[in-house]
Formats: structure tokens, C-alpha cells, sequence
């Protein structure tokens, strides 16, 4: 165990002699802490799943990792807050990161660190009082929250009492014990109201959905929030008439109330709410939804046969074939080439693992072209609507950056935790691998990139009008045939059939950057070439040839190739 | 003789659906049981209340004497419980996974340490006592998971299942330790598909089928009542809803 984790440990064990005459069997209770602590020690965050799936390594210094990106993250939260004029929108701004950041660490930790299913197997059997299993869960909570708010507060802390002296401490830490209880709130009711919603078996879809969206709006906010610095130094957020509804705004101002007491009505609303609200959530989380939510959550971690209510009759299949054996039995082959189209479909749509690597792209898409819209000052609809010198980048960017998610995607389609289930396609009589890798490059293509272009060609034609067309469909094909090339290095393997490693991750980023300045030089020829509508109605022809060839190419594929991938 | 485990009338629901339905049964020191059933009739459930899982049913459970319900930590601490392929903490290693249940089970450390030492050894994983168990084998798994229920020296041993994952000697080991138990005087409940096994190890068969005991007695006295058979056809007789052997031939015909 490490030092944070010891002293934590011997901090909540303090009042030993308090728990005792609670009931609690205080033997029992630190041999369970001390096993959830060591336990989360060797549980990597989020961020170090990744590297330990690559590295094959196993990890025992998670909790260090965890408190240092919370340590960085607070410095970040409390630089940025700090290069405003305002008290009010400063504090405002660090307590929205603050609350943010924390809530998208608690909403995974939740399910799979603090309220463990497996606890009901391995420590409810055991002689083990209620009160003792409780306390030790609850106690396991606070040192988890501890070890995430102690060092994201920090920087926080020293900042400011920089600006504004140590009577600041004062004001400042009783504001983040509040704001943490009241994230803390949120959580559960966020996991009360999925749970009242929705079954527990999608439980663990919509939790990572929250997460996808999470890392966006965190990807947003590093790419945007510097930019909009110099624009909004000086804003006082206080002026706002419905700026009291925003709970940031609460701690910032209780803050302000506490270090500098005014006669405001909106301050000693803020104070009053910072403490009262916490408090009251935690106390109606407690007594009204947990006893329901601790039930329902059990069912999560999977149960038996007999337990499960069907209250739902199956539904009956509207149609024999479904939206993607229809699409299937338009581009694809019958047999291996189909299947594989059918499968990765199918598995693109349901794996969980694959939507959480892949979705955020759609996310930093959208983001990196409103930053690229937003840094070319001067453009107008005009512009793009006329195709002038400044339209006609804009409609290429549109173009060209149009595949990134099929790129992520493409990256994606041979890993899988499951890796072991592909043993089917290799006891398959499939003549040609390349069959099935040709379906699920259709199926990603299908899945991430017509859609895309659809509503590109739409929008470019509305603003621009049907001039536009040689040149989107130009475009269009391009990006076909980079991805075709790019698929003949990246999906070299079956769908969904080798584990994640750093080689392939590596790999994959080599690849993306490849298939950036690929697609960059394409766009700096057809931007060359714009007017001339002939020479991009020839070049269109063939770069859409070129991109059956690539195609095509990889449907021959053998077993002898693809063998040889497994092993290197 | 006092039964060691009573249930009576017990009765168990799951929203609108009852899953237990008047259980009752006596079960004696040192017998072993052989509780039997089709998947979803209620074993689970059975083994769930009686481990102190479940604690909302109706009904009277009585373990040693002790009423389930008023003293749940009590029962608890006569009961070993060996689960089919459960959860475990897999980032622990063997002995810190065993320290764990030692230290709940208020178990001396020096003897858990040896005992758990001795046992891990029998079993094969003595090199294996400090890896931890996310590399370990299904099978591997399961021996922990048996010296955990056995590890405090327990009056009742439940298992659910214990030999699955489990290669050819240690499923000798296992069935030789259940006889050794049971003649040490432990009281065996013992929840399992695999009929020859049963059949061969318990002294008393109880069947339970849609929530309901449909038949209770030893092997012999089973044969007596349903016919000279197997278990597996005796099992079959008196739990299958239509003909097995149509079941198959329905299958065949797929391929025509």
C-alpha cells in the first residue's frame, strides 16, 4: 500500500473506539479497507486501462497516477480561472471544472471501484454485521474521494491565496468540501435516474455514453477555453439575472461571502445555498434512494435465472431482414464478404469497448472544425456560397475532414478484449480471409462515413448550390481511396480478433497522420484544380477506379497474409 | 436428533414471480445432500437464503438452532460457502485473497497461514500463492475458491457446482474430500448438474423443480419409488416437460 493510502487508512481507523460502540467490528472493517485500498492500487483509471492493455503490465501505483492527474488537472482548472479579472466568474469557471472533472471520474469509479457487485458474493457470506459492511463502504468512498479532491484542490489553494492572502483557505476549503458532497449528489442521482429508466443490464452503455460525452466536452475545453481567454478576461458573470441557477456560481459565491462579506442578497443566497443544497441532496440520496439503488445496482454485476422478472414479452421482428442485412445484400457478396459486413455492423453498434474509442472522435470532428472555422477570420456564407479563394478552403476542410471518424474507426474494427471469440472465423471454411475483411471495411465505411458525406454533399449543395457537386464527389472519392489505402495497412486482420497492444496503437497513430497528409496534398491539388470542372470530372473517374482497385485488392487477401499479421 | 439446518415453509418472490414455494426440509449433522434441479428451479435461491444473501423471504430457516433472520452473522460464521465460478478479487494474489477471508472469518493468522499454505499445496498452486489471480486459470479460480469456503474449518459446506473448471485429479481430490468431510462429521449441501457425482456422494437426494421439493430420499430409496435407473433418468422422469428424446429428434430434423 502506499504512504496516501497508509495514512488515509490510519486517519478514518482513528476513531476506532467510536465505531466500537456504533456496533462495528473494527477488525473486520480495517481488513476490508485494506483490501479495497490495495485493490485500487492495482485498478487502473481510465487512462491507464489503455496503457496496461498495450504493455501486458500489470500495475500497482494507480492510485499515485490517479492523484497526480488530479493534481494536473487542478493546476490547469486554477491557471485558467486565474487569468480573469472578475473574483466571481474566476471562481465560477474553476468550480464548473472542478465539479466537471470530478463527476466524470466518479461516474465510472462508482460502479466499478466504490459500489463493487462483487462484494455481495465474497463479504456478505462472511460474518460480517451490516453496520460494519456499510461503514466500510462508506469509509472506502471518502478516502477515494480524498485521494482525488486533496490534490486537485491544491494548486487551487496555493493560487489563491497568492492572489488574495491565507484568510482565502479559510473561505476556499469549506466551498470544495460542499462542492465535492454536491458532485457526489449528482452522481447518484444521475445513477438513480438511469437506474429508474432504463434495465440494469444497459446500465453500463448509457454510463459509458456520459463518459464519451465527458471526453469531449473536455476535449472542447482544452482546444476552445484558451482561445476564448483574451475575449472574456474581463466578464462579470455575476450580472447575469439567472446566474444564481447555476451551482458554480453557489460556491463561487459563498466564497466571495465568506472572504469578504457583502451586503448582497445574491451572496448570502450563494452561501446558503453552497452549504444547504449538499447537504440536503446527500441527506435525501441517503434516506429515501439508496436502499432501492444498492438493490438495483446488484443486479448490475449479473445474478441468475431465477431472479429475473420477465415483465416484457419479446417483441416480435417487424421484418425478416433487418436495415443491415438489407445494405449487406446491396454491396456486398453473398457469403464470407456478407457475413463479414452483417458482423462488424452488428458488433460496431453493440461493443461497448469499440463505441468508447471510437465515438469521441465524432465529438473532436465537430470541435476541430468550428476551431478551424473559427481561426479563419473574415469567413462568411458568402464566401463559401460564391467558392472564392476563402470558401474553397473551407468547403475542402469540410471535405477532407470528413473521414476522421472512419479513420478512428478503421483503427478500431480488428481489436477487441474478445479476442478469442474470432476462433470461429478461423474453423470456418472461408477460402478467402480477404472476403471478410472486405465486408467490414463496407461496414464501417457504411457506418461512419456515408452518413458523414450525405450530409456534407446536402449542406455544401445548399449553400453552395449544385456547382459544387464535381467537386464534393471528387472529394468524396478521394477520401474513398485514402481510406481504402489506409485500410490496406490498418485492417489487415479479421474483425475484431486481435487485443489491444502498444504496437497496434502506435501503429494506428502512425497510420492517422499518414492519412492526414495524404488527404492534405489531395486537398492542396484539388484546391489547384477547383474551376477547372473537366480535369476534376476525369480525375473523379479515377480516383473512384483507383479506390475499387484497393478495394478489391484486399478482398484477395489470403490466409497465408493474414497469418503472417498474427504473428508478427 | 436435532437437524442441524430446518427449513420451513419458506417461500421467495422476485416481483410477481414466486421462485421458492413452501420449501420445507431437515437436514442432519453429517449428511451429505444432494439438492438437485433444472436451471431456474430455485437452487440457487435455496443456497442464496441459506448463505444469509438474501434476507427478505417468508418462511422459517433455522441453522444449529439459530433463527437465519435474528442472527444472520451468527449462521454465517458456521457455513462455508464454495460458490461455481464466482467473482473473485482477481487483482489480489491467492494468500492476500484467503488473509481476507481468514481475518472475516476471525480466524487466527498463524493458522490461516498454515492452513492456507497446506491447502494451496494440496491443490497444486503452491507456486502460484503470490500471483495474483487475474492470470490465473478457470480452474486455478475454483481451488481458490474452494480453500476459501473450507479454509475456517466450517460446520456446513455449501457448494454450488464445485468441480467445474476442474481437471480429472481434482475432481478425485474433491470428491475424496467431500467423503472425508462428511465422515469428519460436516454437513454437505451440495448443488450440482453432474448426476453421476451426486448420485456417488450424497447420502440424501432432494429435488427441487419450479420452486417445489418433488422428491427427497436417499438414492436407493429413489430407485425404489421411480423405477431401477439411473439418476440422470430419474431426474429426467420426474422434471422433464416433454420428451427428451423428441427434443433430439425435433433437432435432427433441422438438417432435413
Amino acid at each position: 500500500m502506499n504512504i496516501f493510502n497508509k495514512i488515509l487508512l490510519k486517519l478514518v481507523l482513528f476513531p476506532s473506539g467510536l465505531y466500537t460502540r456504533m456496533g462495528v467490528n473494527v477488525n473486520h472493517l480495517k481488513a476490508i479497507l485494506t483490501t479495497k485500498l490495495m485493490m485500487d492500487d492495482r485498478r487502473p483509471n481510465s487512462f491507464q486501462q489503455m496503457q496496461q492493455k498495450r504493455r501486458k503490465k500489470t500495475i500497482s501505483t494507480a492510485t499515485l497516477s490517479t492523484m497526480l492527474m488530479a493534481l494536473i488537472a487542478g493546476g490547469l482548472f486554477a491557471f485558467i480561472s486565474a487569468l480573469l479579472d472578475n473574483t466571481l466568474t474566476k471562481f465560477t469557471i474553476y468550480f464548473s471544472f472542478y465539479i466537471t472533472f470530478l463527476a466524470s471520474i466518479l461516474i465510472a469509479d462508482f460502479t466499478s471501484v466504490l459500489i463493487d457487485v462483487r462484494d455481495s458474493y465474497i463479504i456478505l457470506p462472511k460474518p460480517v454485521t451490516d453496520r460494519t459492511f456499510v461503514l466500510s463502504r462508506l469509509l472506502h468512498i471518502f478516502i477515494h474521494v480524498c485521494k482525488i479532491v486533496l490534490p486537485m484542490a491544491l494548486p487551487g489553494a496555493v493560487i489563491f491565496v497568492i492572489n488574495y492572502g491565507a484568510w482565502a483557505i479559510a473561505a476556499f476549503a469549506p466551498m470544495v468540501l460542499t462542492a465535492t458532497l454536491f458532485t457526489i449528489f449528482l452522481i447518484n442521482a444521475c445513477y438513480i435516474l438511469i437506474l429508474k429508466i432504463t434495465t440494469p443490464q444497459k446500465f453500463q452503455n448509457i454510463i459509458s455514453y456520459i463518459q464519451i460525452a465527458f471526453a469531449i466536452f473536455f476535449y472542447a475545453c482544452y482546444q476552445l477555453v484558451p482561445r476564448m481567454m483574451g475575449r472574456f478576461s474581463g466578464l462579470d458573470i455575476s450580472r447575469g439575472k439567472a446566474i444564481i441557477l447555476l451551482p458554480p456560481f453557489w460556491f463561487a459565491g459563498g466564497w466571495q461571502q465568506i472572504y469578504s462579506p457583502a451586503n448582497s442578497i445574491q451572496l448570502w443566497c450563494c452561501l446558503l445555498l453552497s452549504f444547504a443544497v449538499p447537504l440536503f441532496s446527500l441527506w435525501l440520496v441517503i434516506k429515501y434512494f439508496a436502499p432501492a439503488f444498492n438493490q438495483k445496482l446488484a443486479m448490475i454485476g449479473g445474478g441468475t435465472t431465477e431472479g429475473t422478472a420477465l415483465n416484457k414479452v419479446v417483441k416480435k421482428e417487424k421484418s425478416t431482414s433487418s436495415y443491415s442485412q438489407r445494405l449487406a445484400g446491396l454491396i456486398t457478396r453473398h457469403g464470407a464478404e456478407r457475413s463479414g459486413f452483417i458482423f462488424t455492423w452488428k458488433m460496431m453498434l453493440r461493443s461497448r469497448d469499440f463505441k468508447m474509442k471510437v465515438y469521441p472522435a465524432i465529438g473532436y470532428m465537430i470541435v476541430i472544425l468550428v476551431l478551424m472555422f473559427f481561426n479563419m477570420r473574415g469567413l462568411t456564407l458568402n464566401d463559401i456560397s460564391l467558392q472564392d479563394d476563402k470558401g474553397r478552403i473551407a468547403i475542402l476542410i469540410v471535405i477532407y475532414f470528413s473521414n476522421l471518424l472512419l479513420v478512428s474507426a478503421l483503427g478500431q474494427i480488428t481489436l477487441s478484449d474478445k479476442f478469442k471469440a474470432a476462433w470461429v472465423f478461423f474453423t470456418a471454411p472461408v477460402d478467402v480471409p480477404g472476403k471478410i475483411l472486405s465486408g467490414a471495411i463496407k461496414a464501417a465505411i457504411s457506418q461512419f462515413f456515408f452518413p458523414v458525406a450525405a450530409v456534407t454533399l446536402i449542406a455544401l449543395i445548399s449553400l453552395a448550390g449544385i456547382s459544387v457537386i464535381p467537386n464534393a464527389l471528387f472529394g468524396i472519392c478521394n477520401e474513398l481511396l485514402i481510406t481504402g489505402v489506409s485500410a490496406y495497412f490498418i485492417a489487415d486482420k479479421l474483425p475484431f480478433s486481435s487485443p489491444q497492444s502498444i504496437r497496434s496503437s502506435s501503429k494506428g497513430m502512425l497510420r492517422v497522420f499518414s492519412v492526414m497528409i495524404i488527404g492534405s496534398l489531395l486537398a492542396v491539388l484539388q484546391y489547384i484544380l477547383y474551376k477547372i470542372t473537366p480535369v476534376i470530372i476525369i480525375l473523379t473517374i479515377l480516383s473512384a477506379v483507383a479506390s475499387w482497385m484497393v478495394f478489391d485488392s484486399i478482398k484477395k487477401y489470403t490466409w497465408k497474409k493474414v497469418q503472417r499479421r498474427y504473428e508478427e | 436428533m436435532e437437524p442441524i439446518i430446518s427449513i420451513k415453509n419458506l417461500y421467495k418472490s422476485y416481483g410477481q414471480k414466486l421462485v421458492l414455494k413452501g420449501i420445507n426440509l431437515d437436514i442432519y449433522p453429517g449428511q451429505v445432500i444432494g439438492y438437485i434441479g433444472p436451471n431456474g428451479a430455485g437452487k440457487s435461491t435455496t443456497v442464496k437464503i441459506l448463505c444469509g444473501l438474501i434476507s427478505d423471504y417468508e418462511g422459517q430457516v433455522s441453522v444449529k438452532g439459530i433463527n437465519l433472520k435474528e442472527n444472520a452473522v451468527a449462521v454465517k460464521s458456521y457455513i462455508g460457502y464454495i460458490p461455481e465460478l464466482a467473482e473473485l478479487y482477481d487483482v489480489l494474489t491467492p494468500v492476500e485473497f484467503l488473509s481476507l477471508m481468514a481475518e472475516l472469518y476471525n480466524m487466527d493468522a498463524t493458522i490461516a497461514q498454515e492452513r492456507m499454505t497446506k491447502m494451496l499445496s494440496a491443490f497444486g498452486l503452491q507456486a502460484n500463492m503470490n500471483d495474483r489471480m487475474d492470470t490465473f486459470s478457470k480452474g486455478m479460480k475454483q481451488k481458490v475458491l474452494i480453500t476459501s469456503g473450507l479454509l475456517h474449518n466450517p460446520d456446513i459446506i455449501i457448494l454450488d457446482e464445485p468441480l467445474s473448471g476442474l481437471d480429472a485429479n481434482s475432481v478425485i481430490i474433491v470428491k475424496d474430500l467431500i467423503s472425508k468431510l462428511a465422515k469428519d462429521g460436516k454437513t454437505i449441501f451440495y448443488c450440482s448438474h453432474m448426476m453421476d457425482v451426486v448420485e456417488k456422494v450424497s447420502d440424501r437426494i432432494v429435488l427441487i423443480d419450479e420452486g417445489a421439493v418433488i422428491a427427497n430420499g436417499s438414492f436407493e430409496e429413489l430407485q425404489q419409488q421411480q423405477g431401477n435407473e439411473s439418476l440422470e433418468k430419474i431426474f429426467a422422469h420426474l422434471t422433464a416437460k416433454e420428451s427428451l428424446s423428441k427434443a433430439a429428434d425435433e433437432l435432427m430434423s433441422a438438417f432435413d
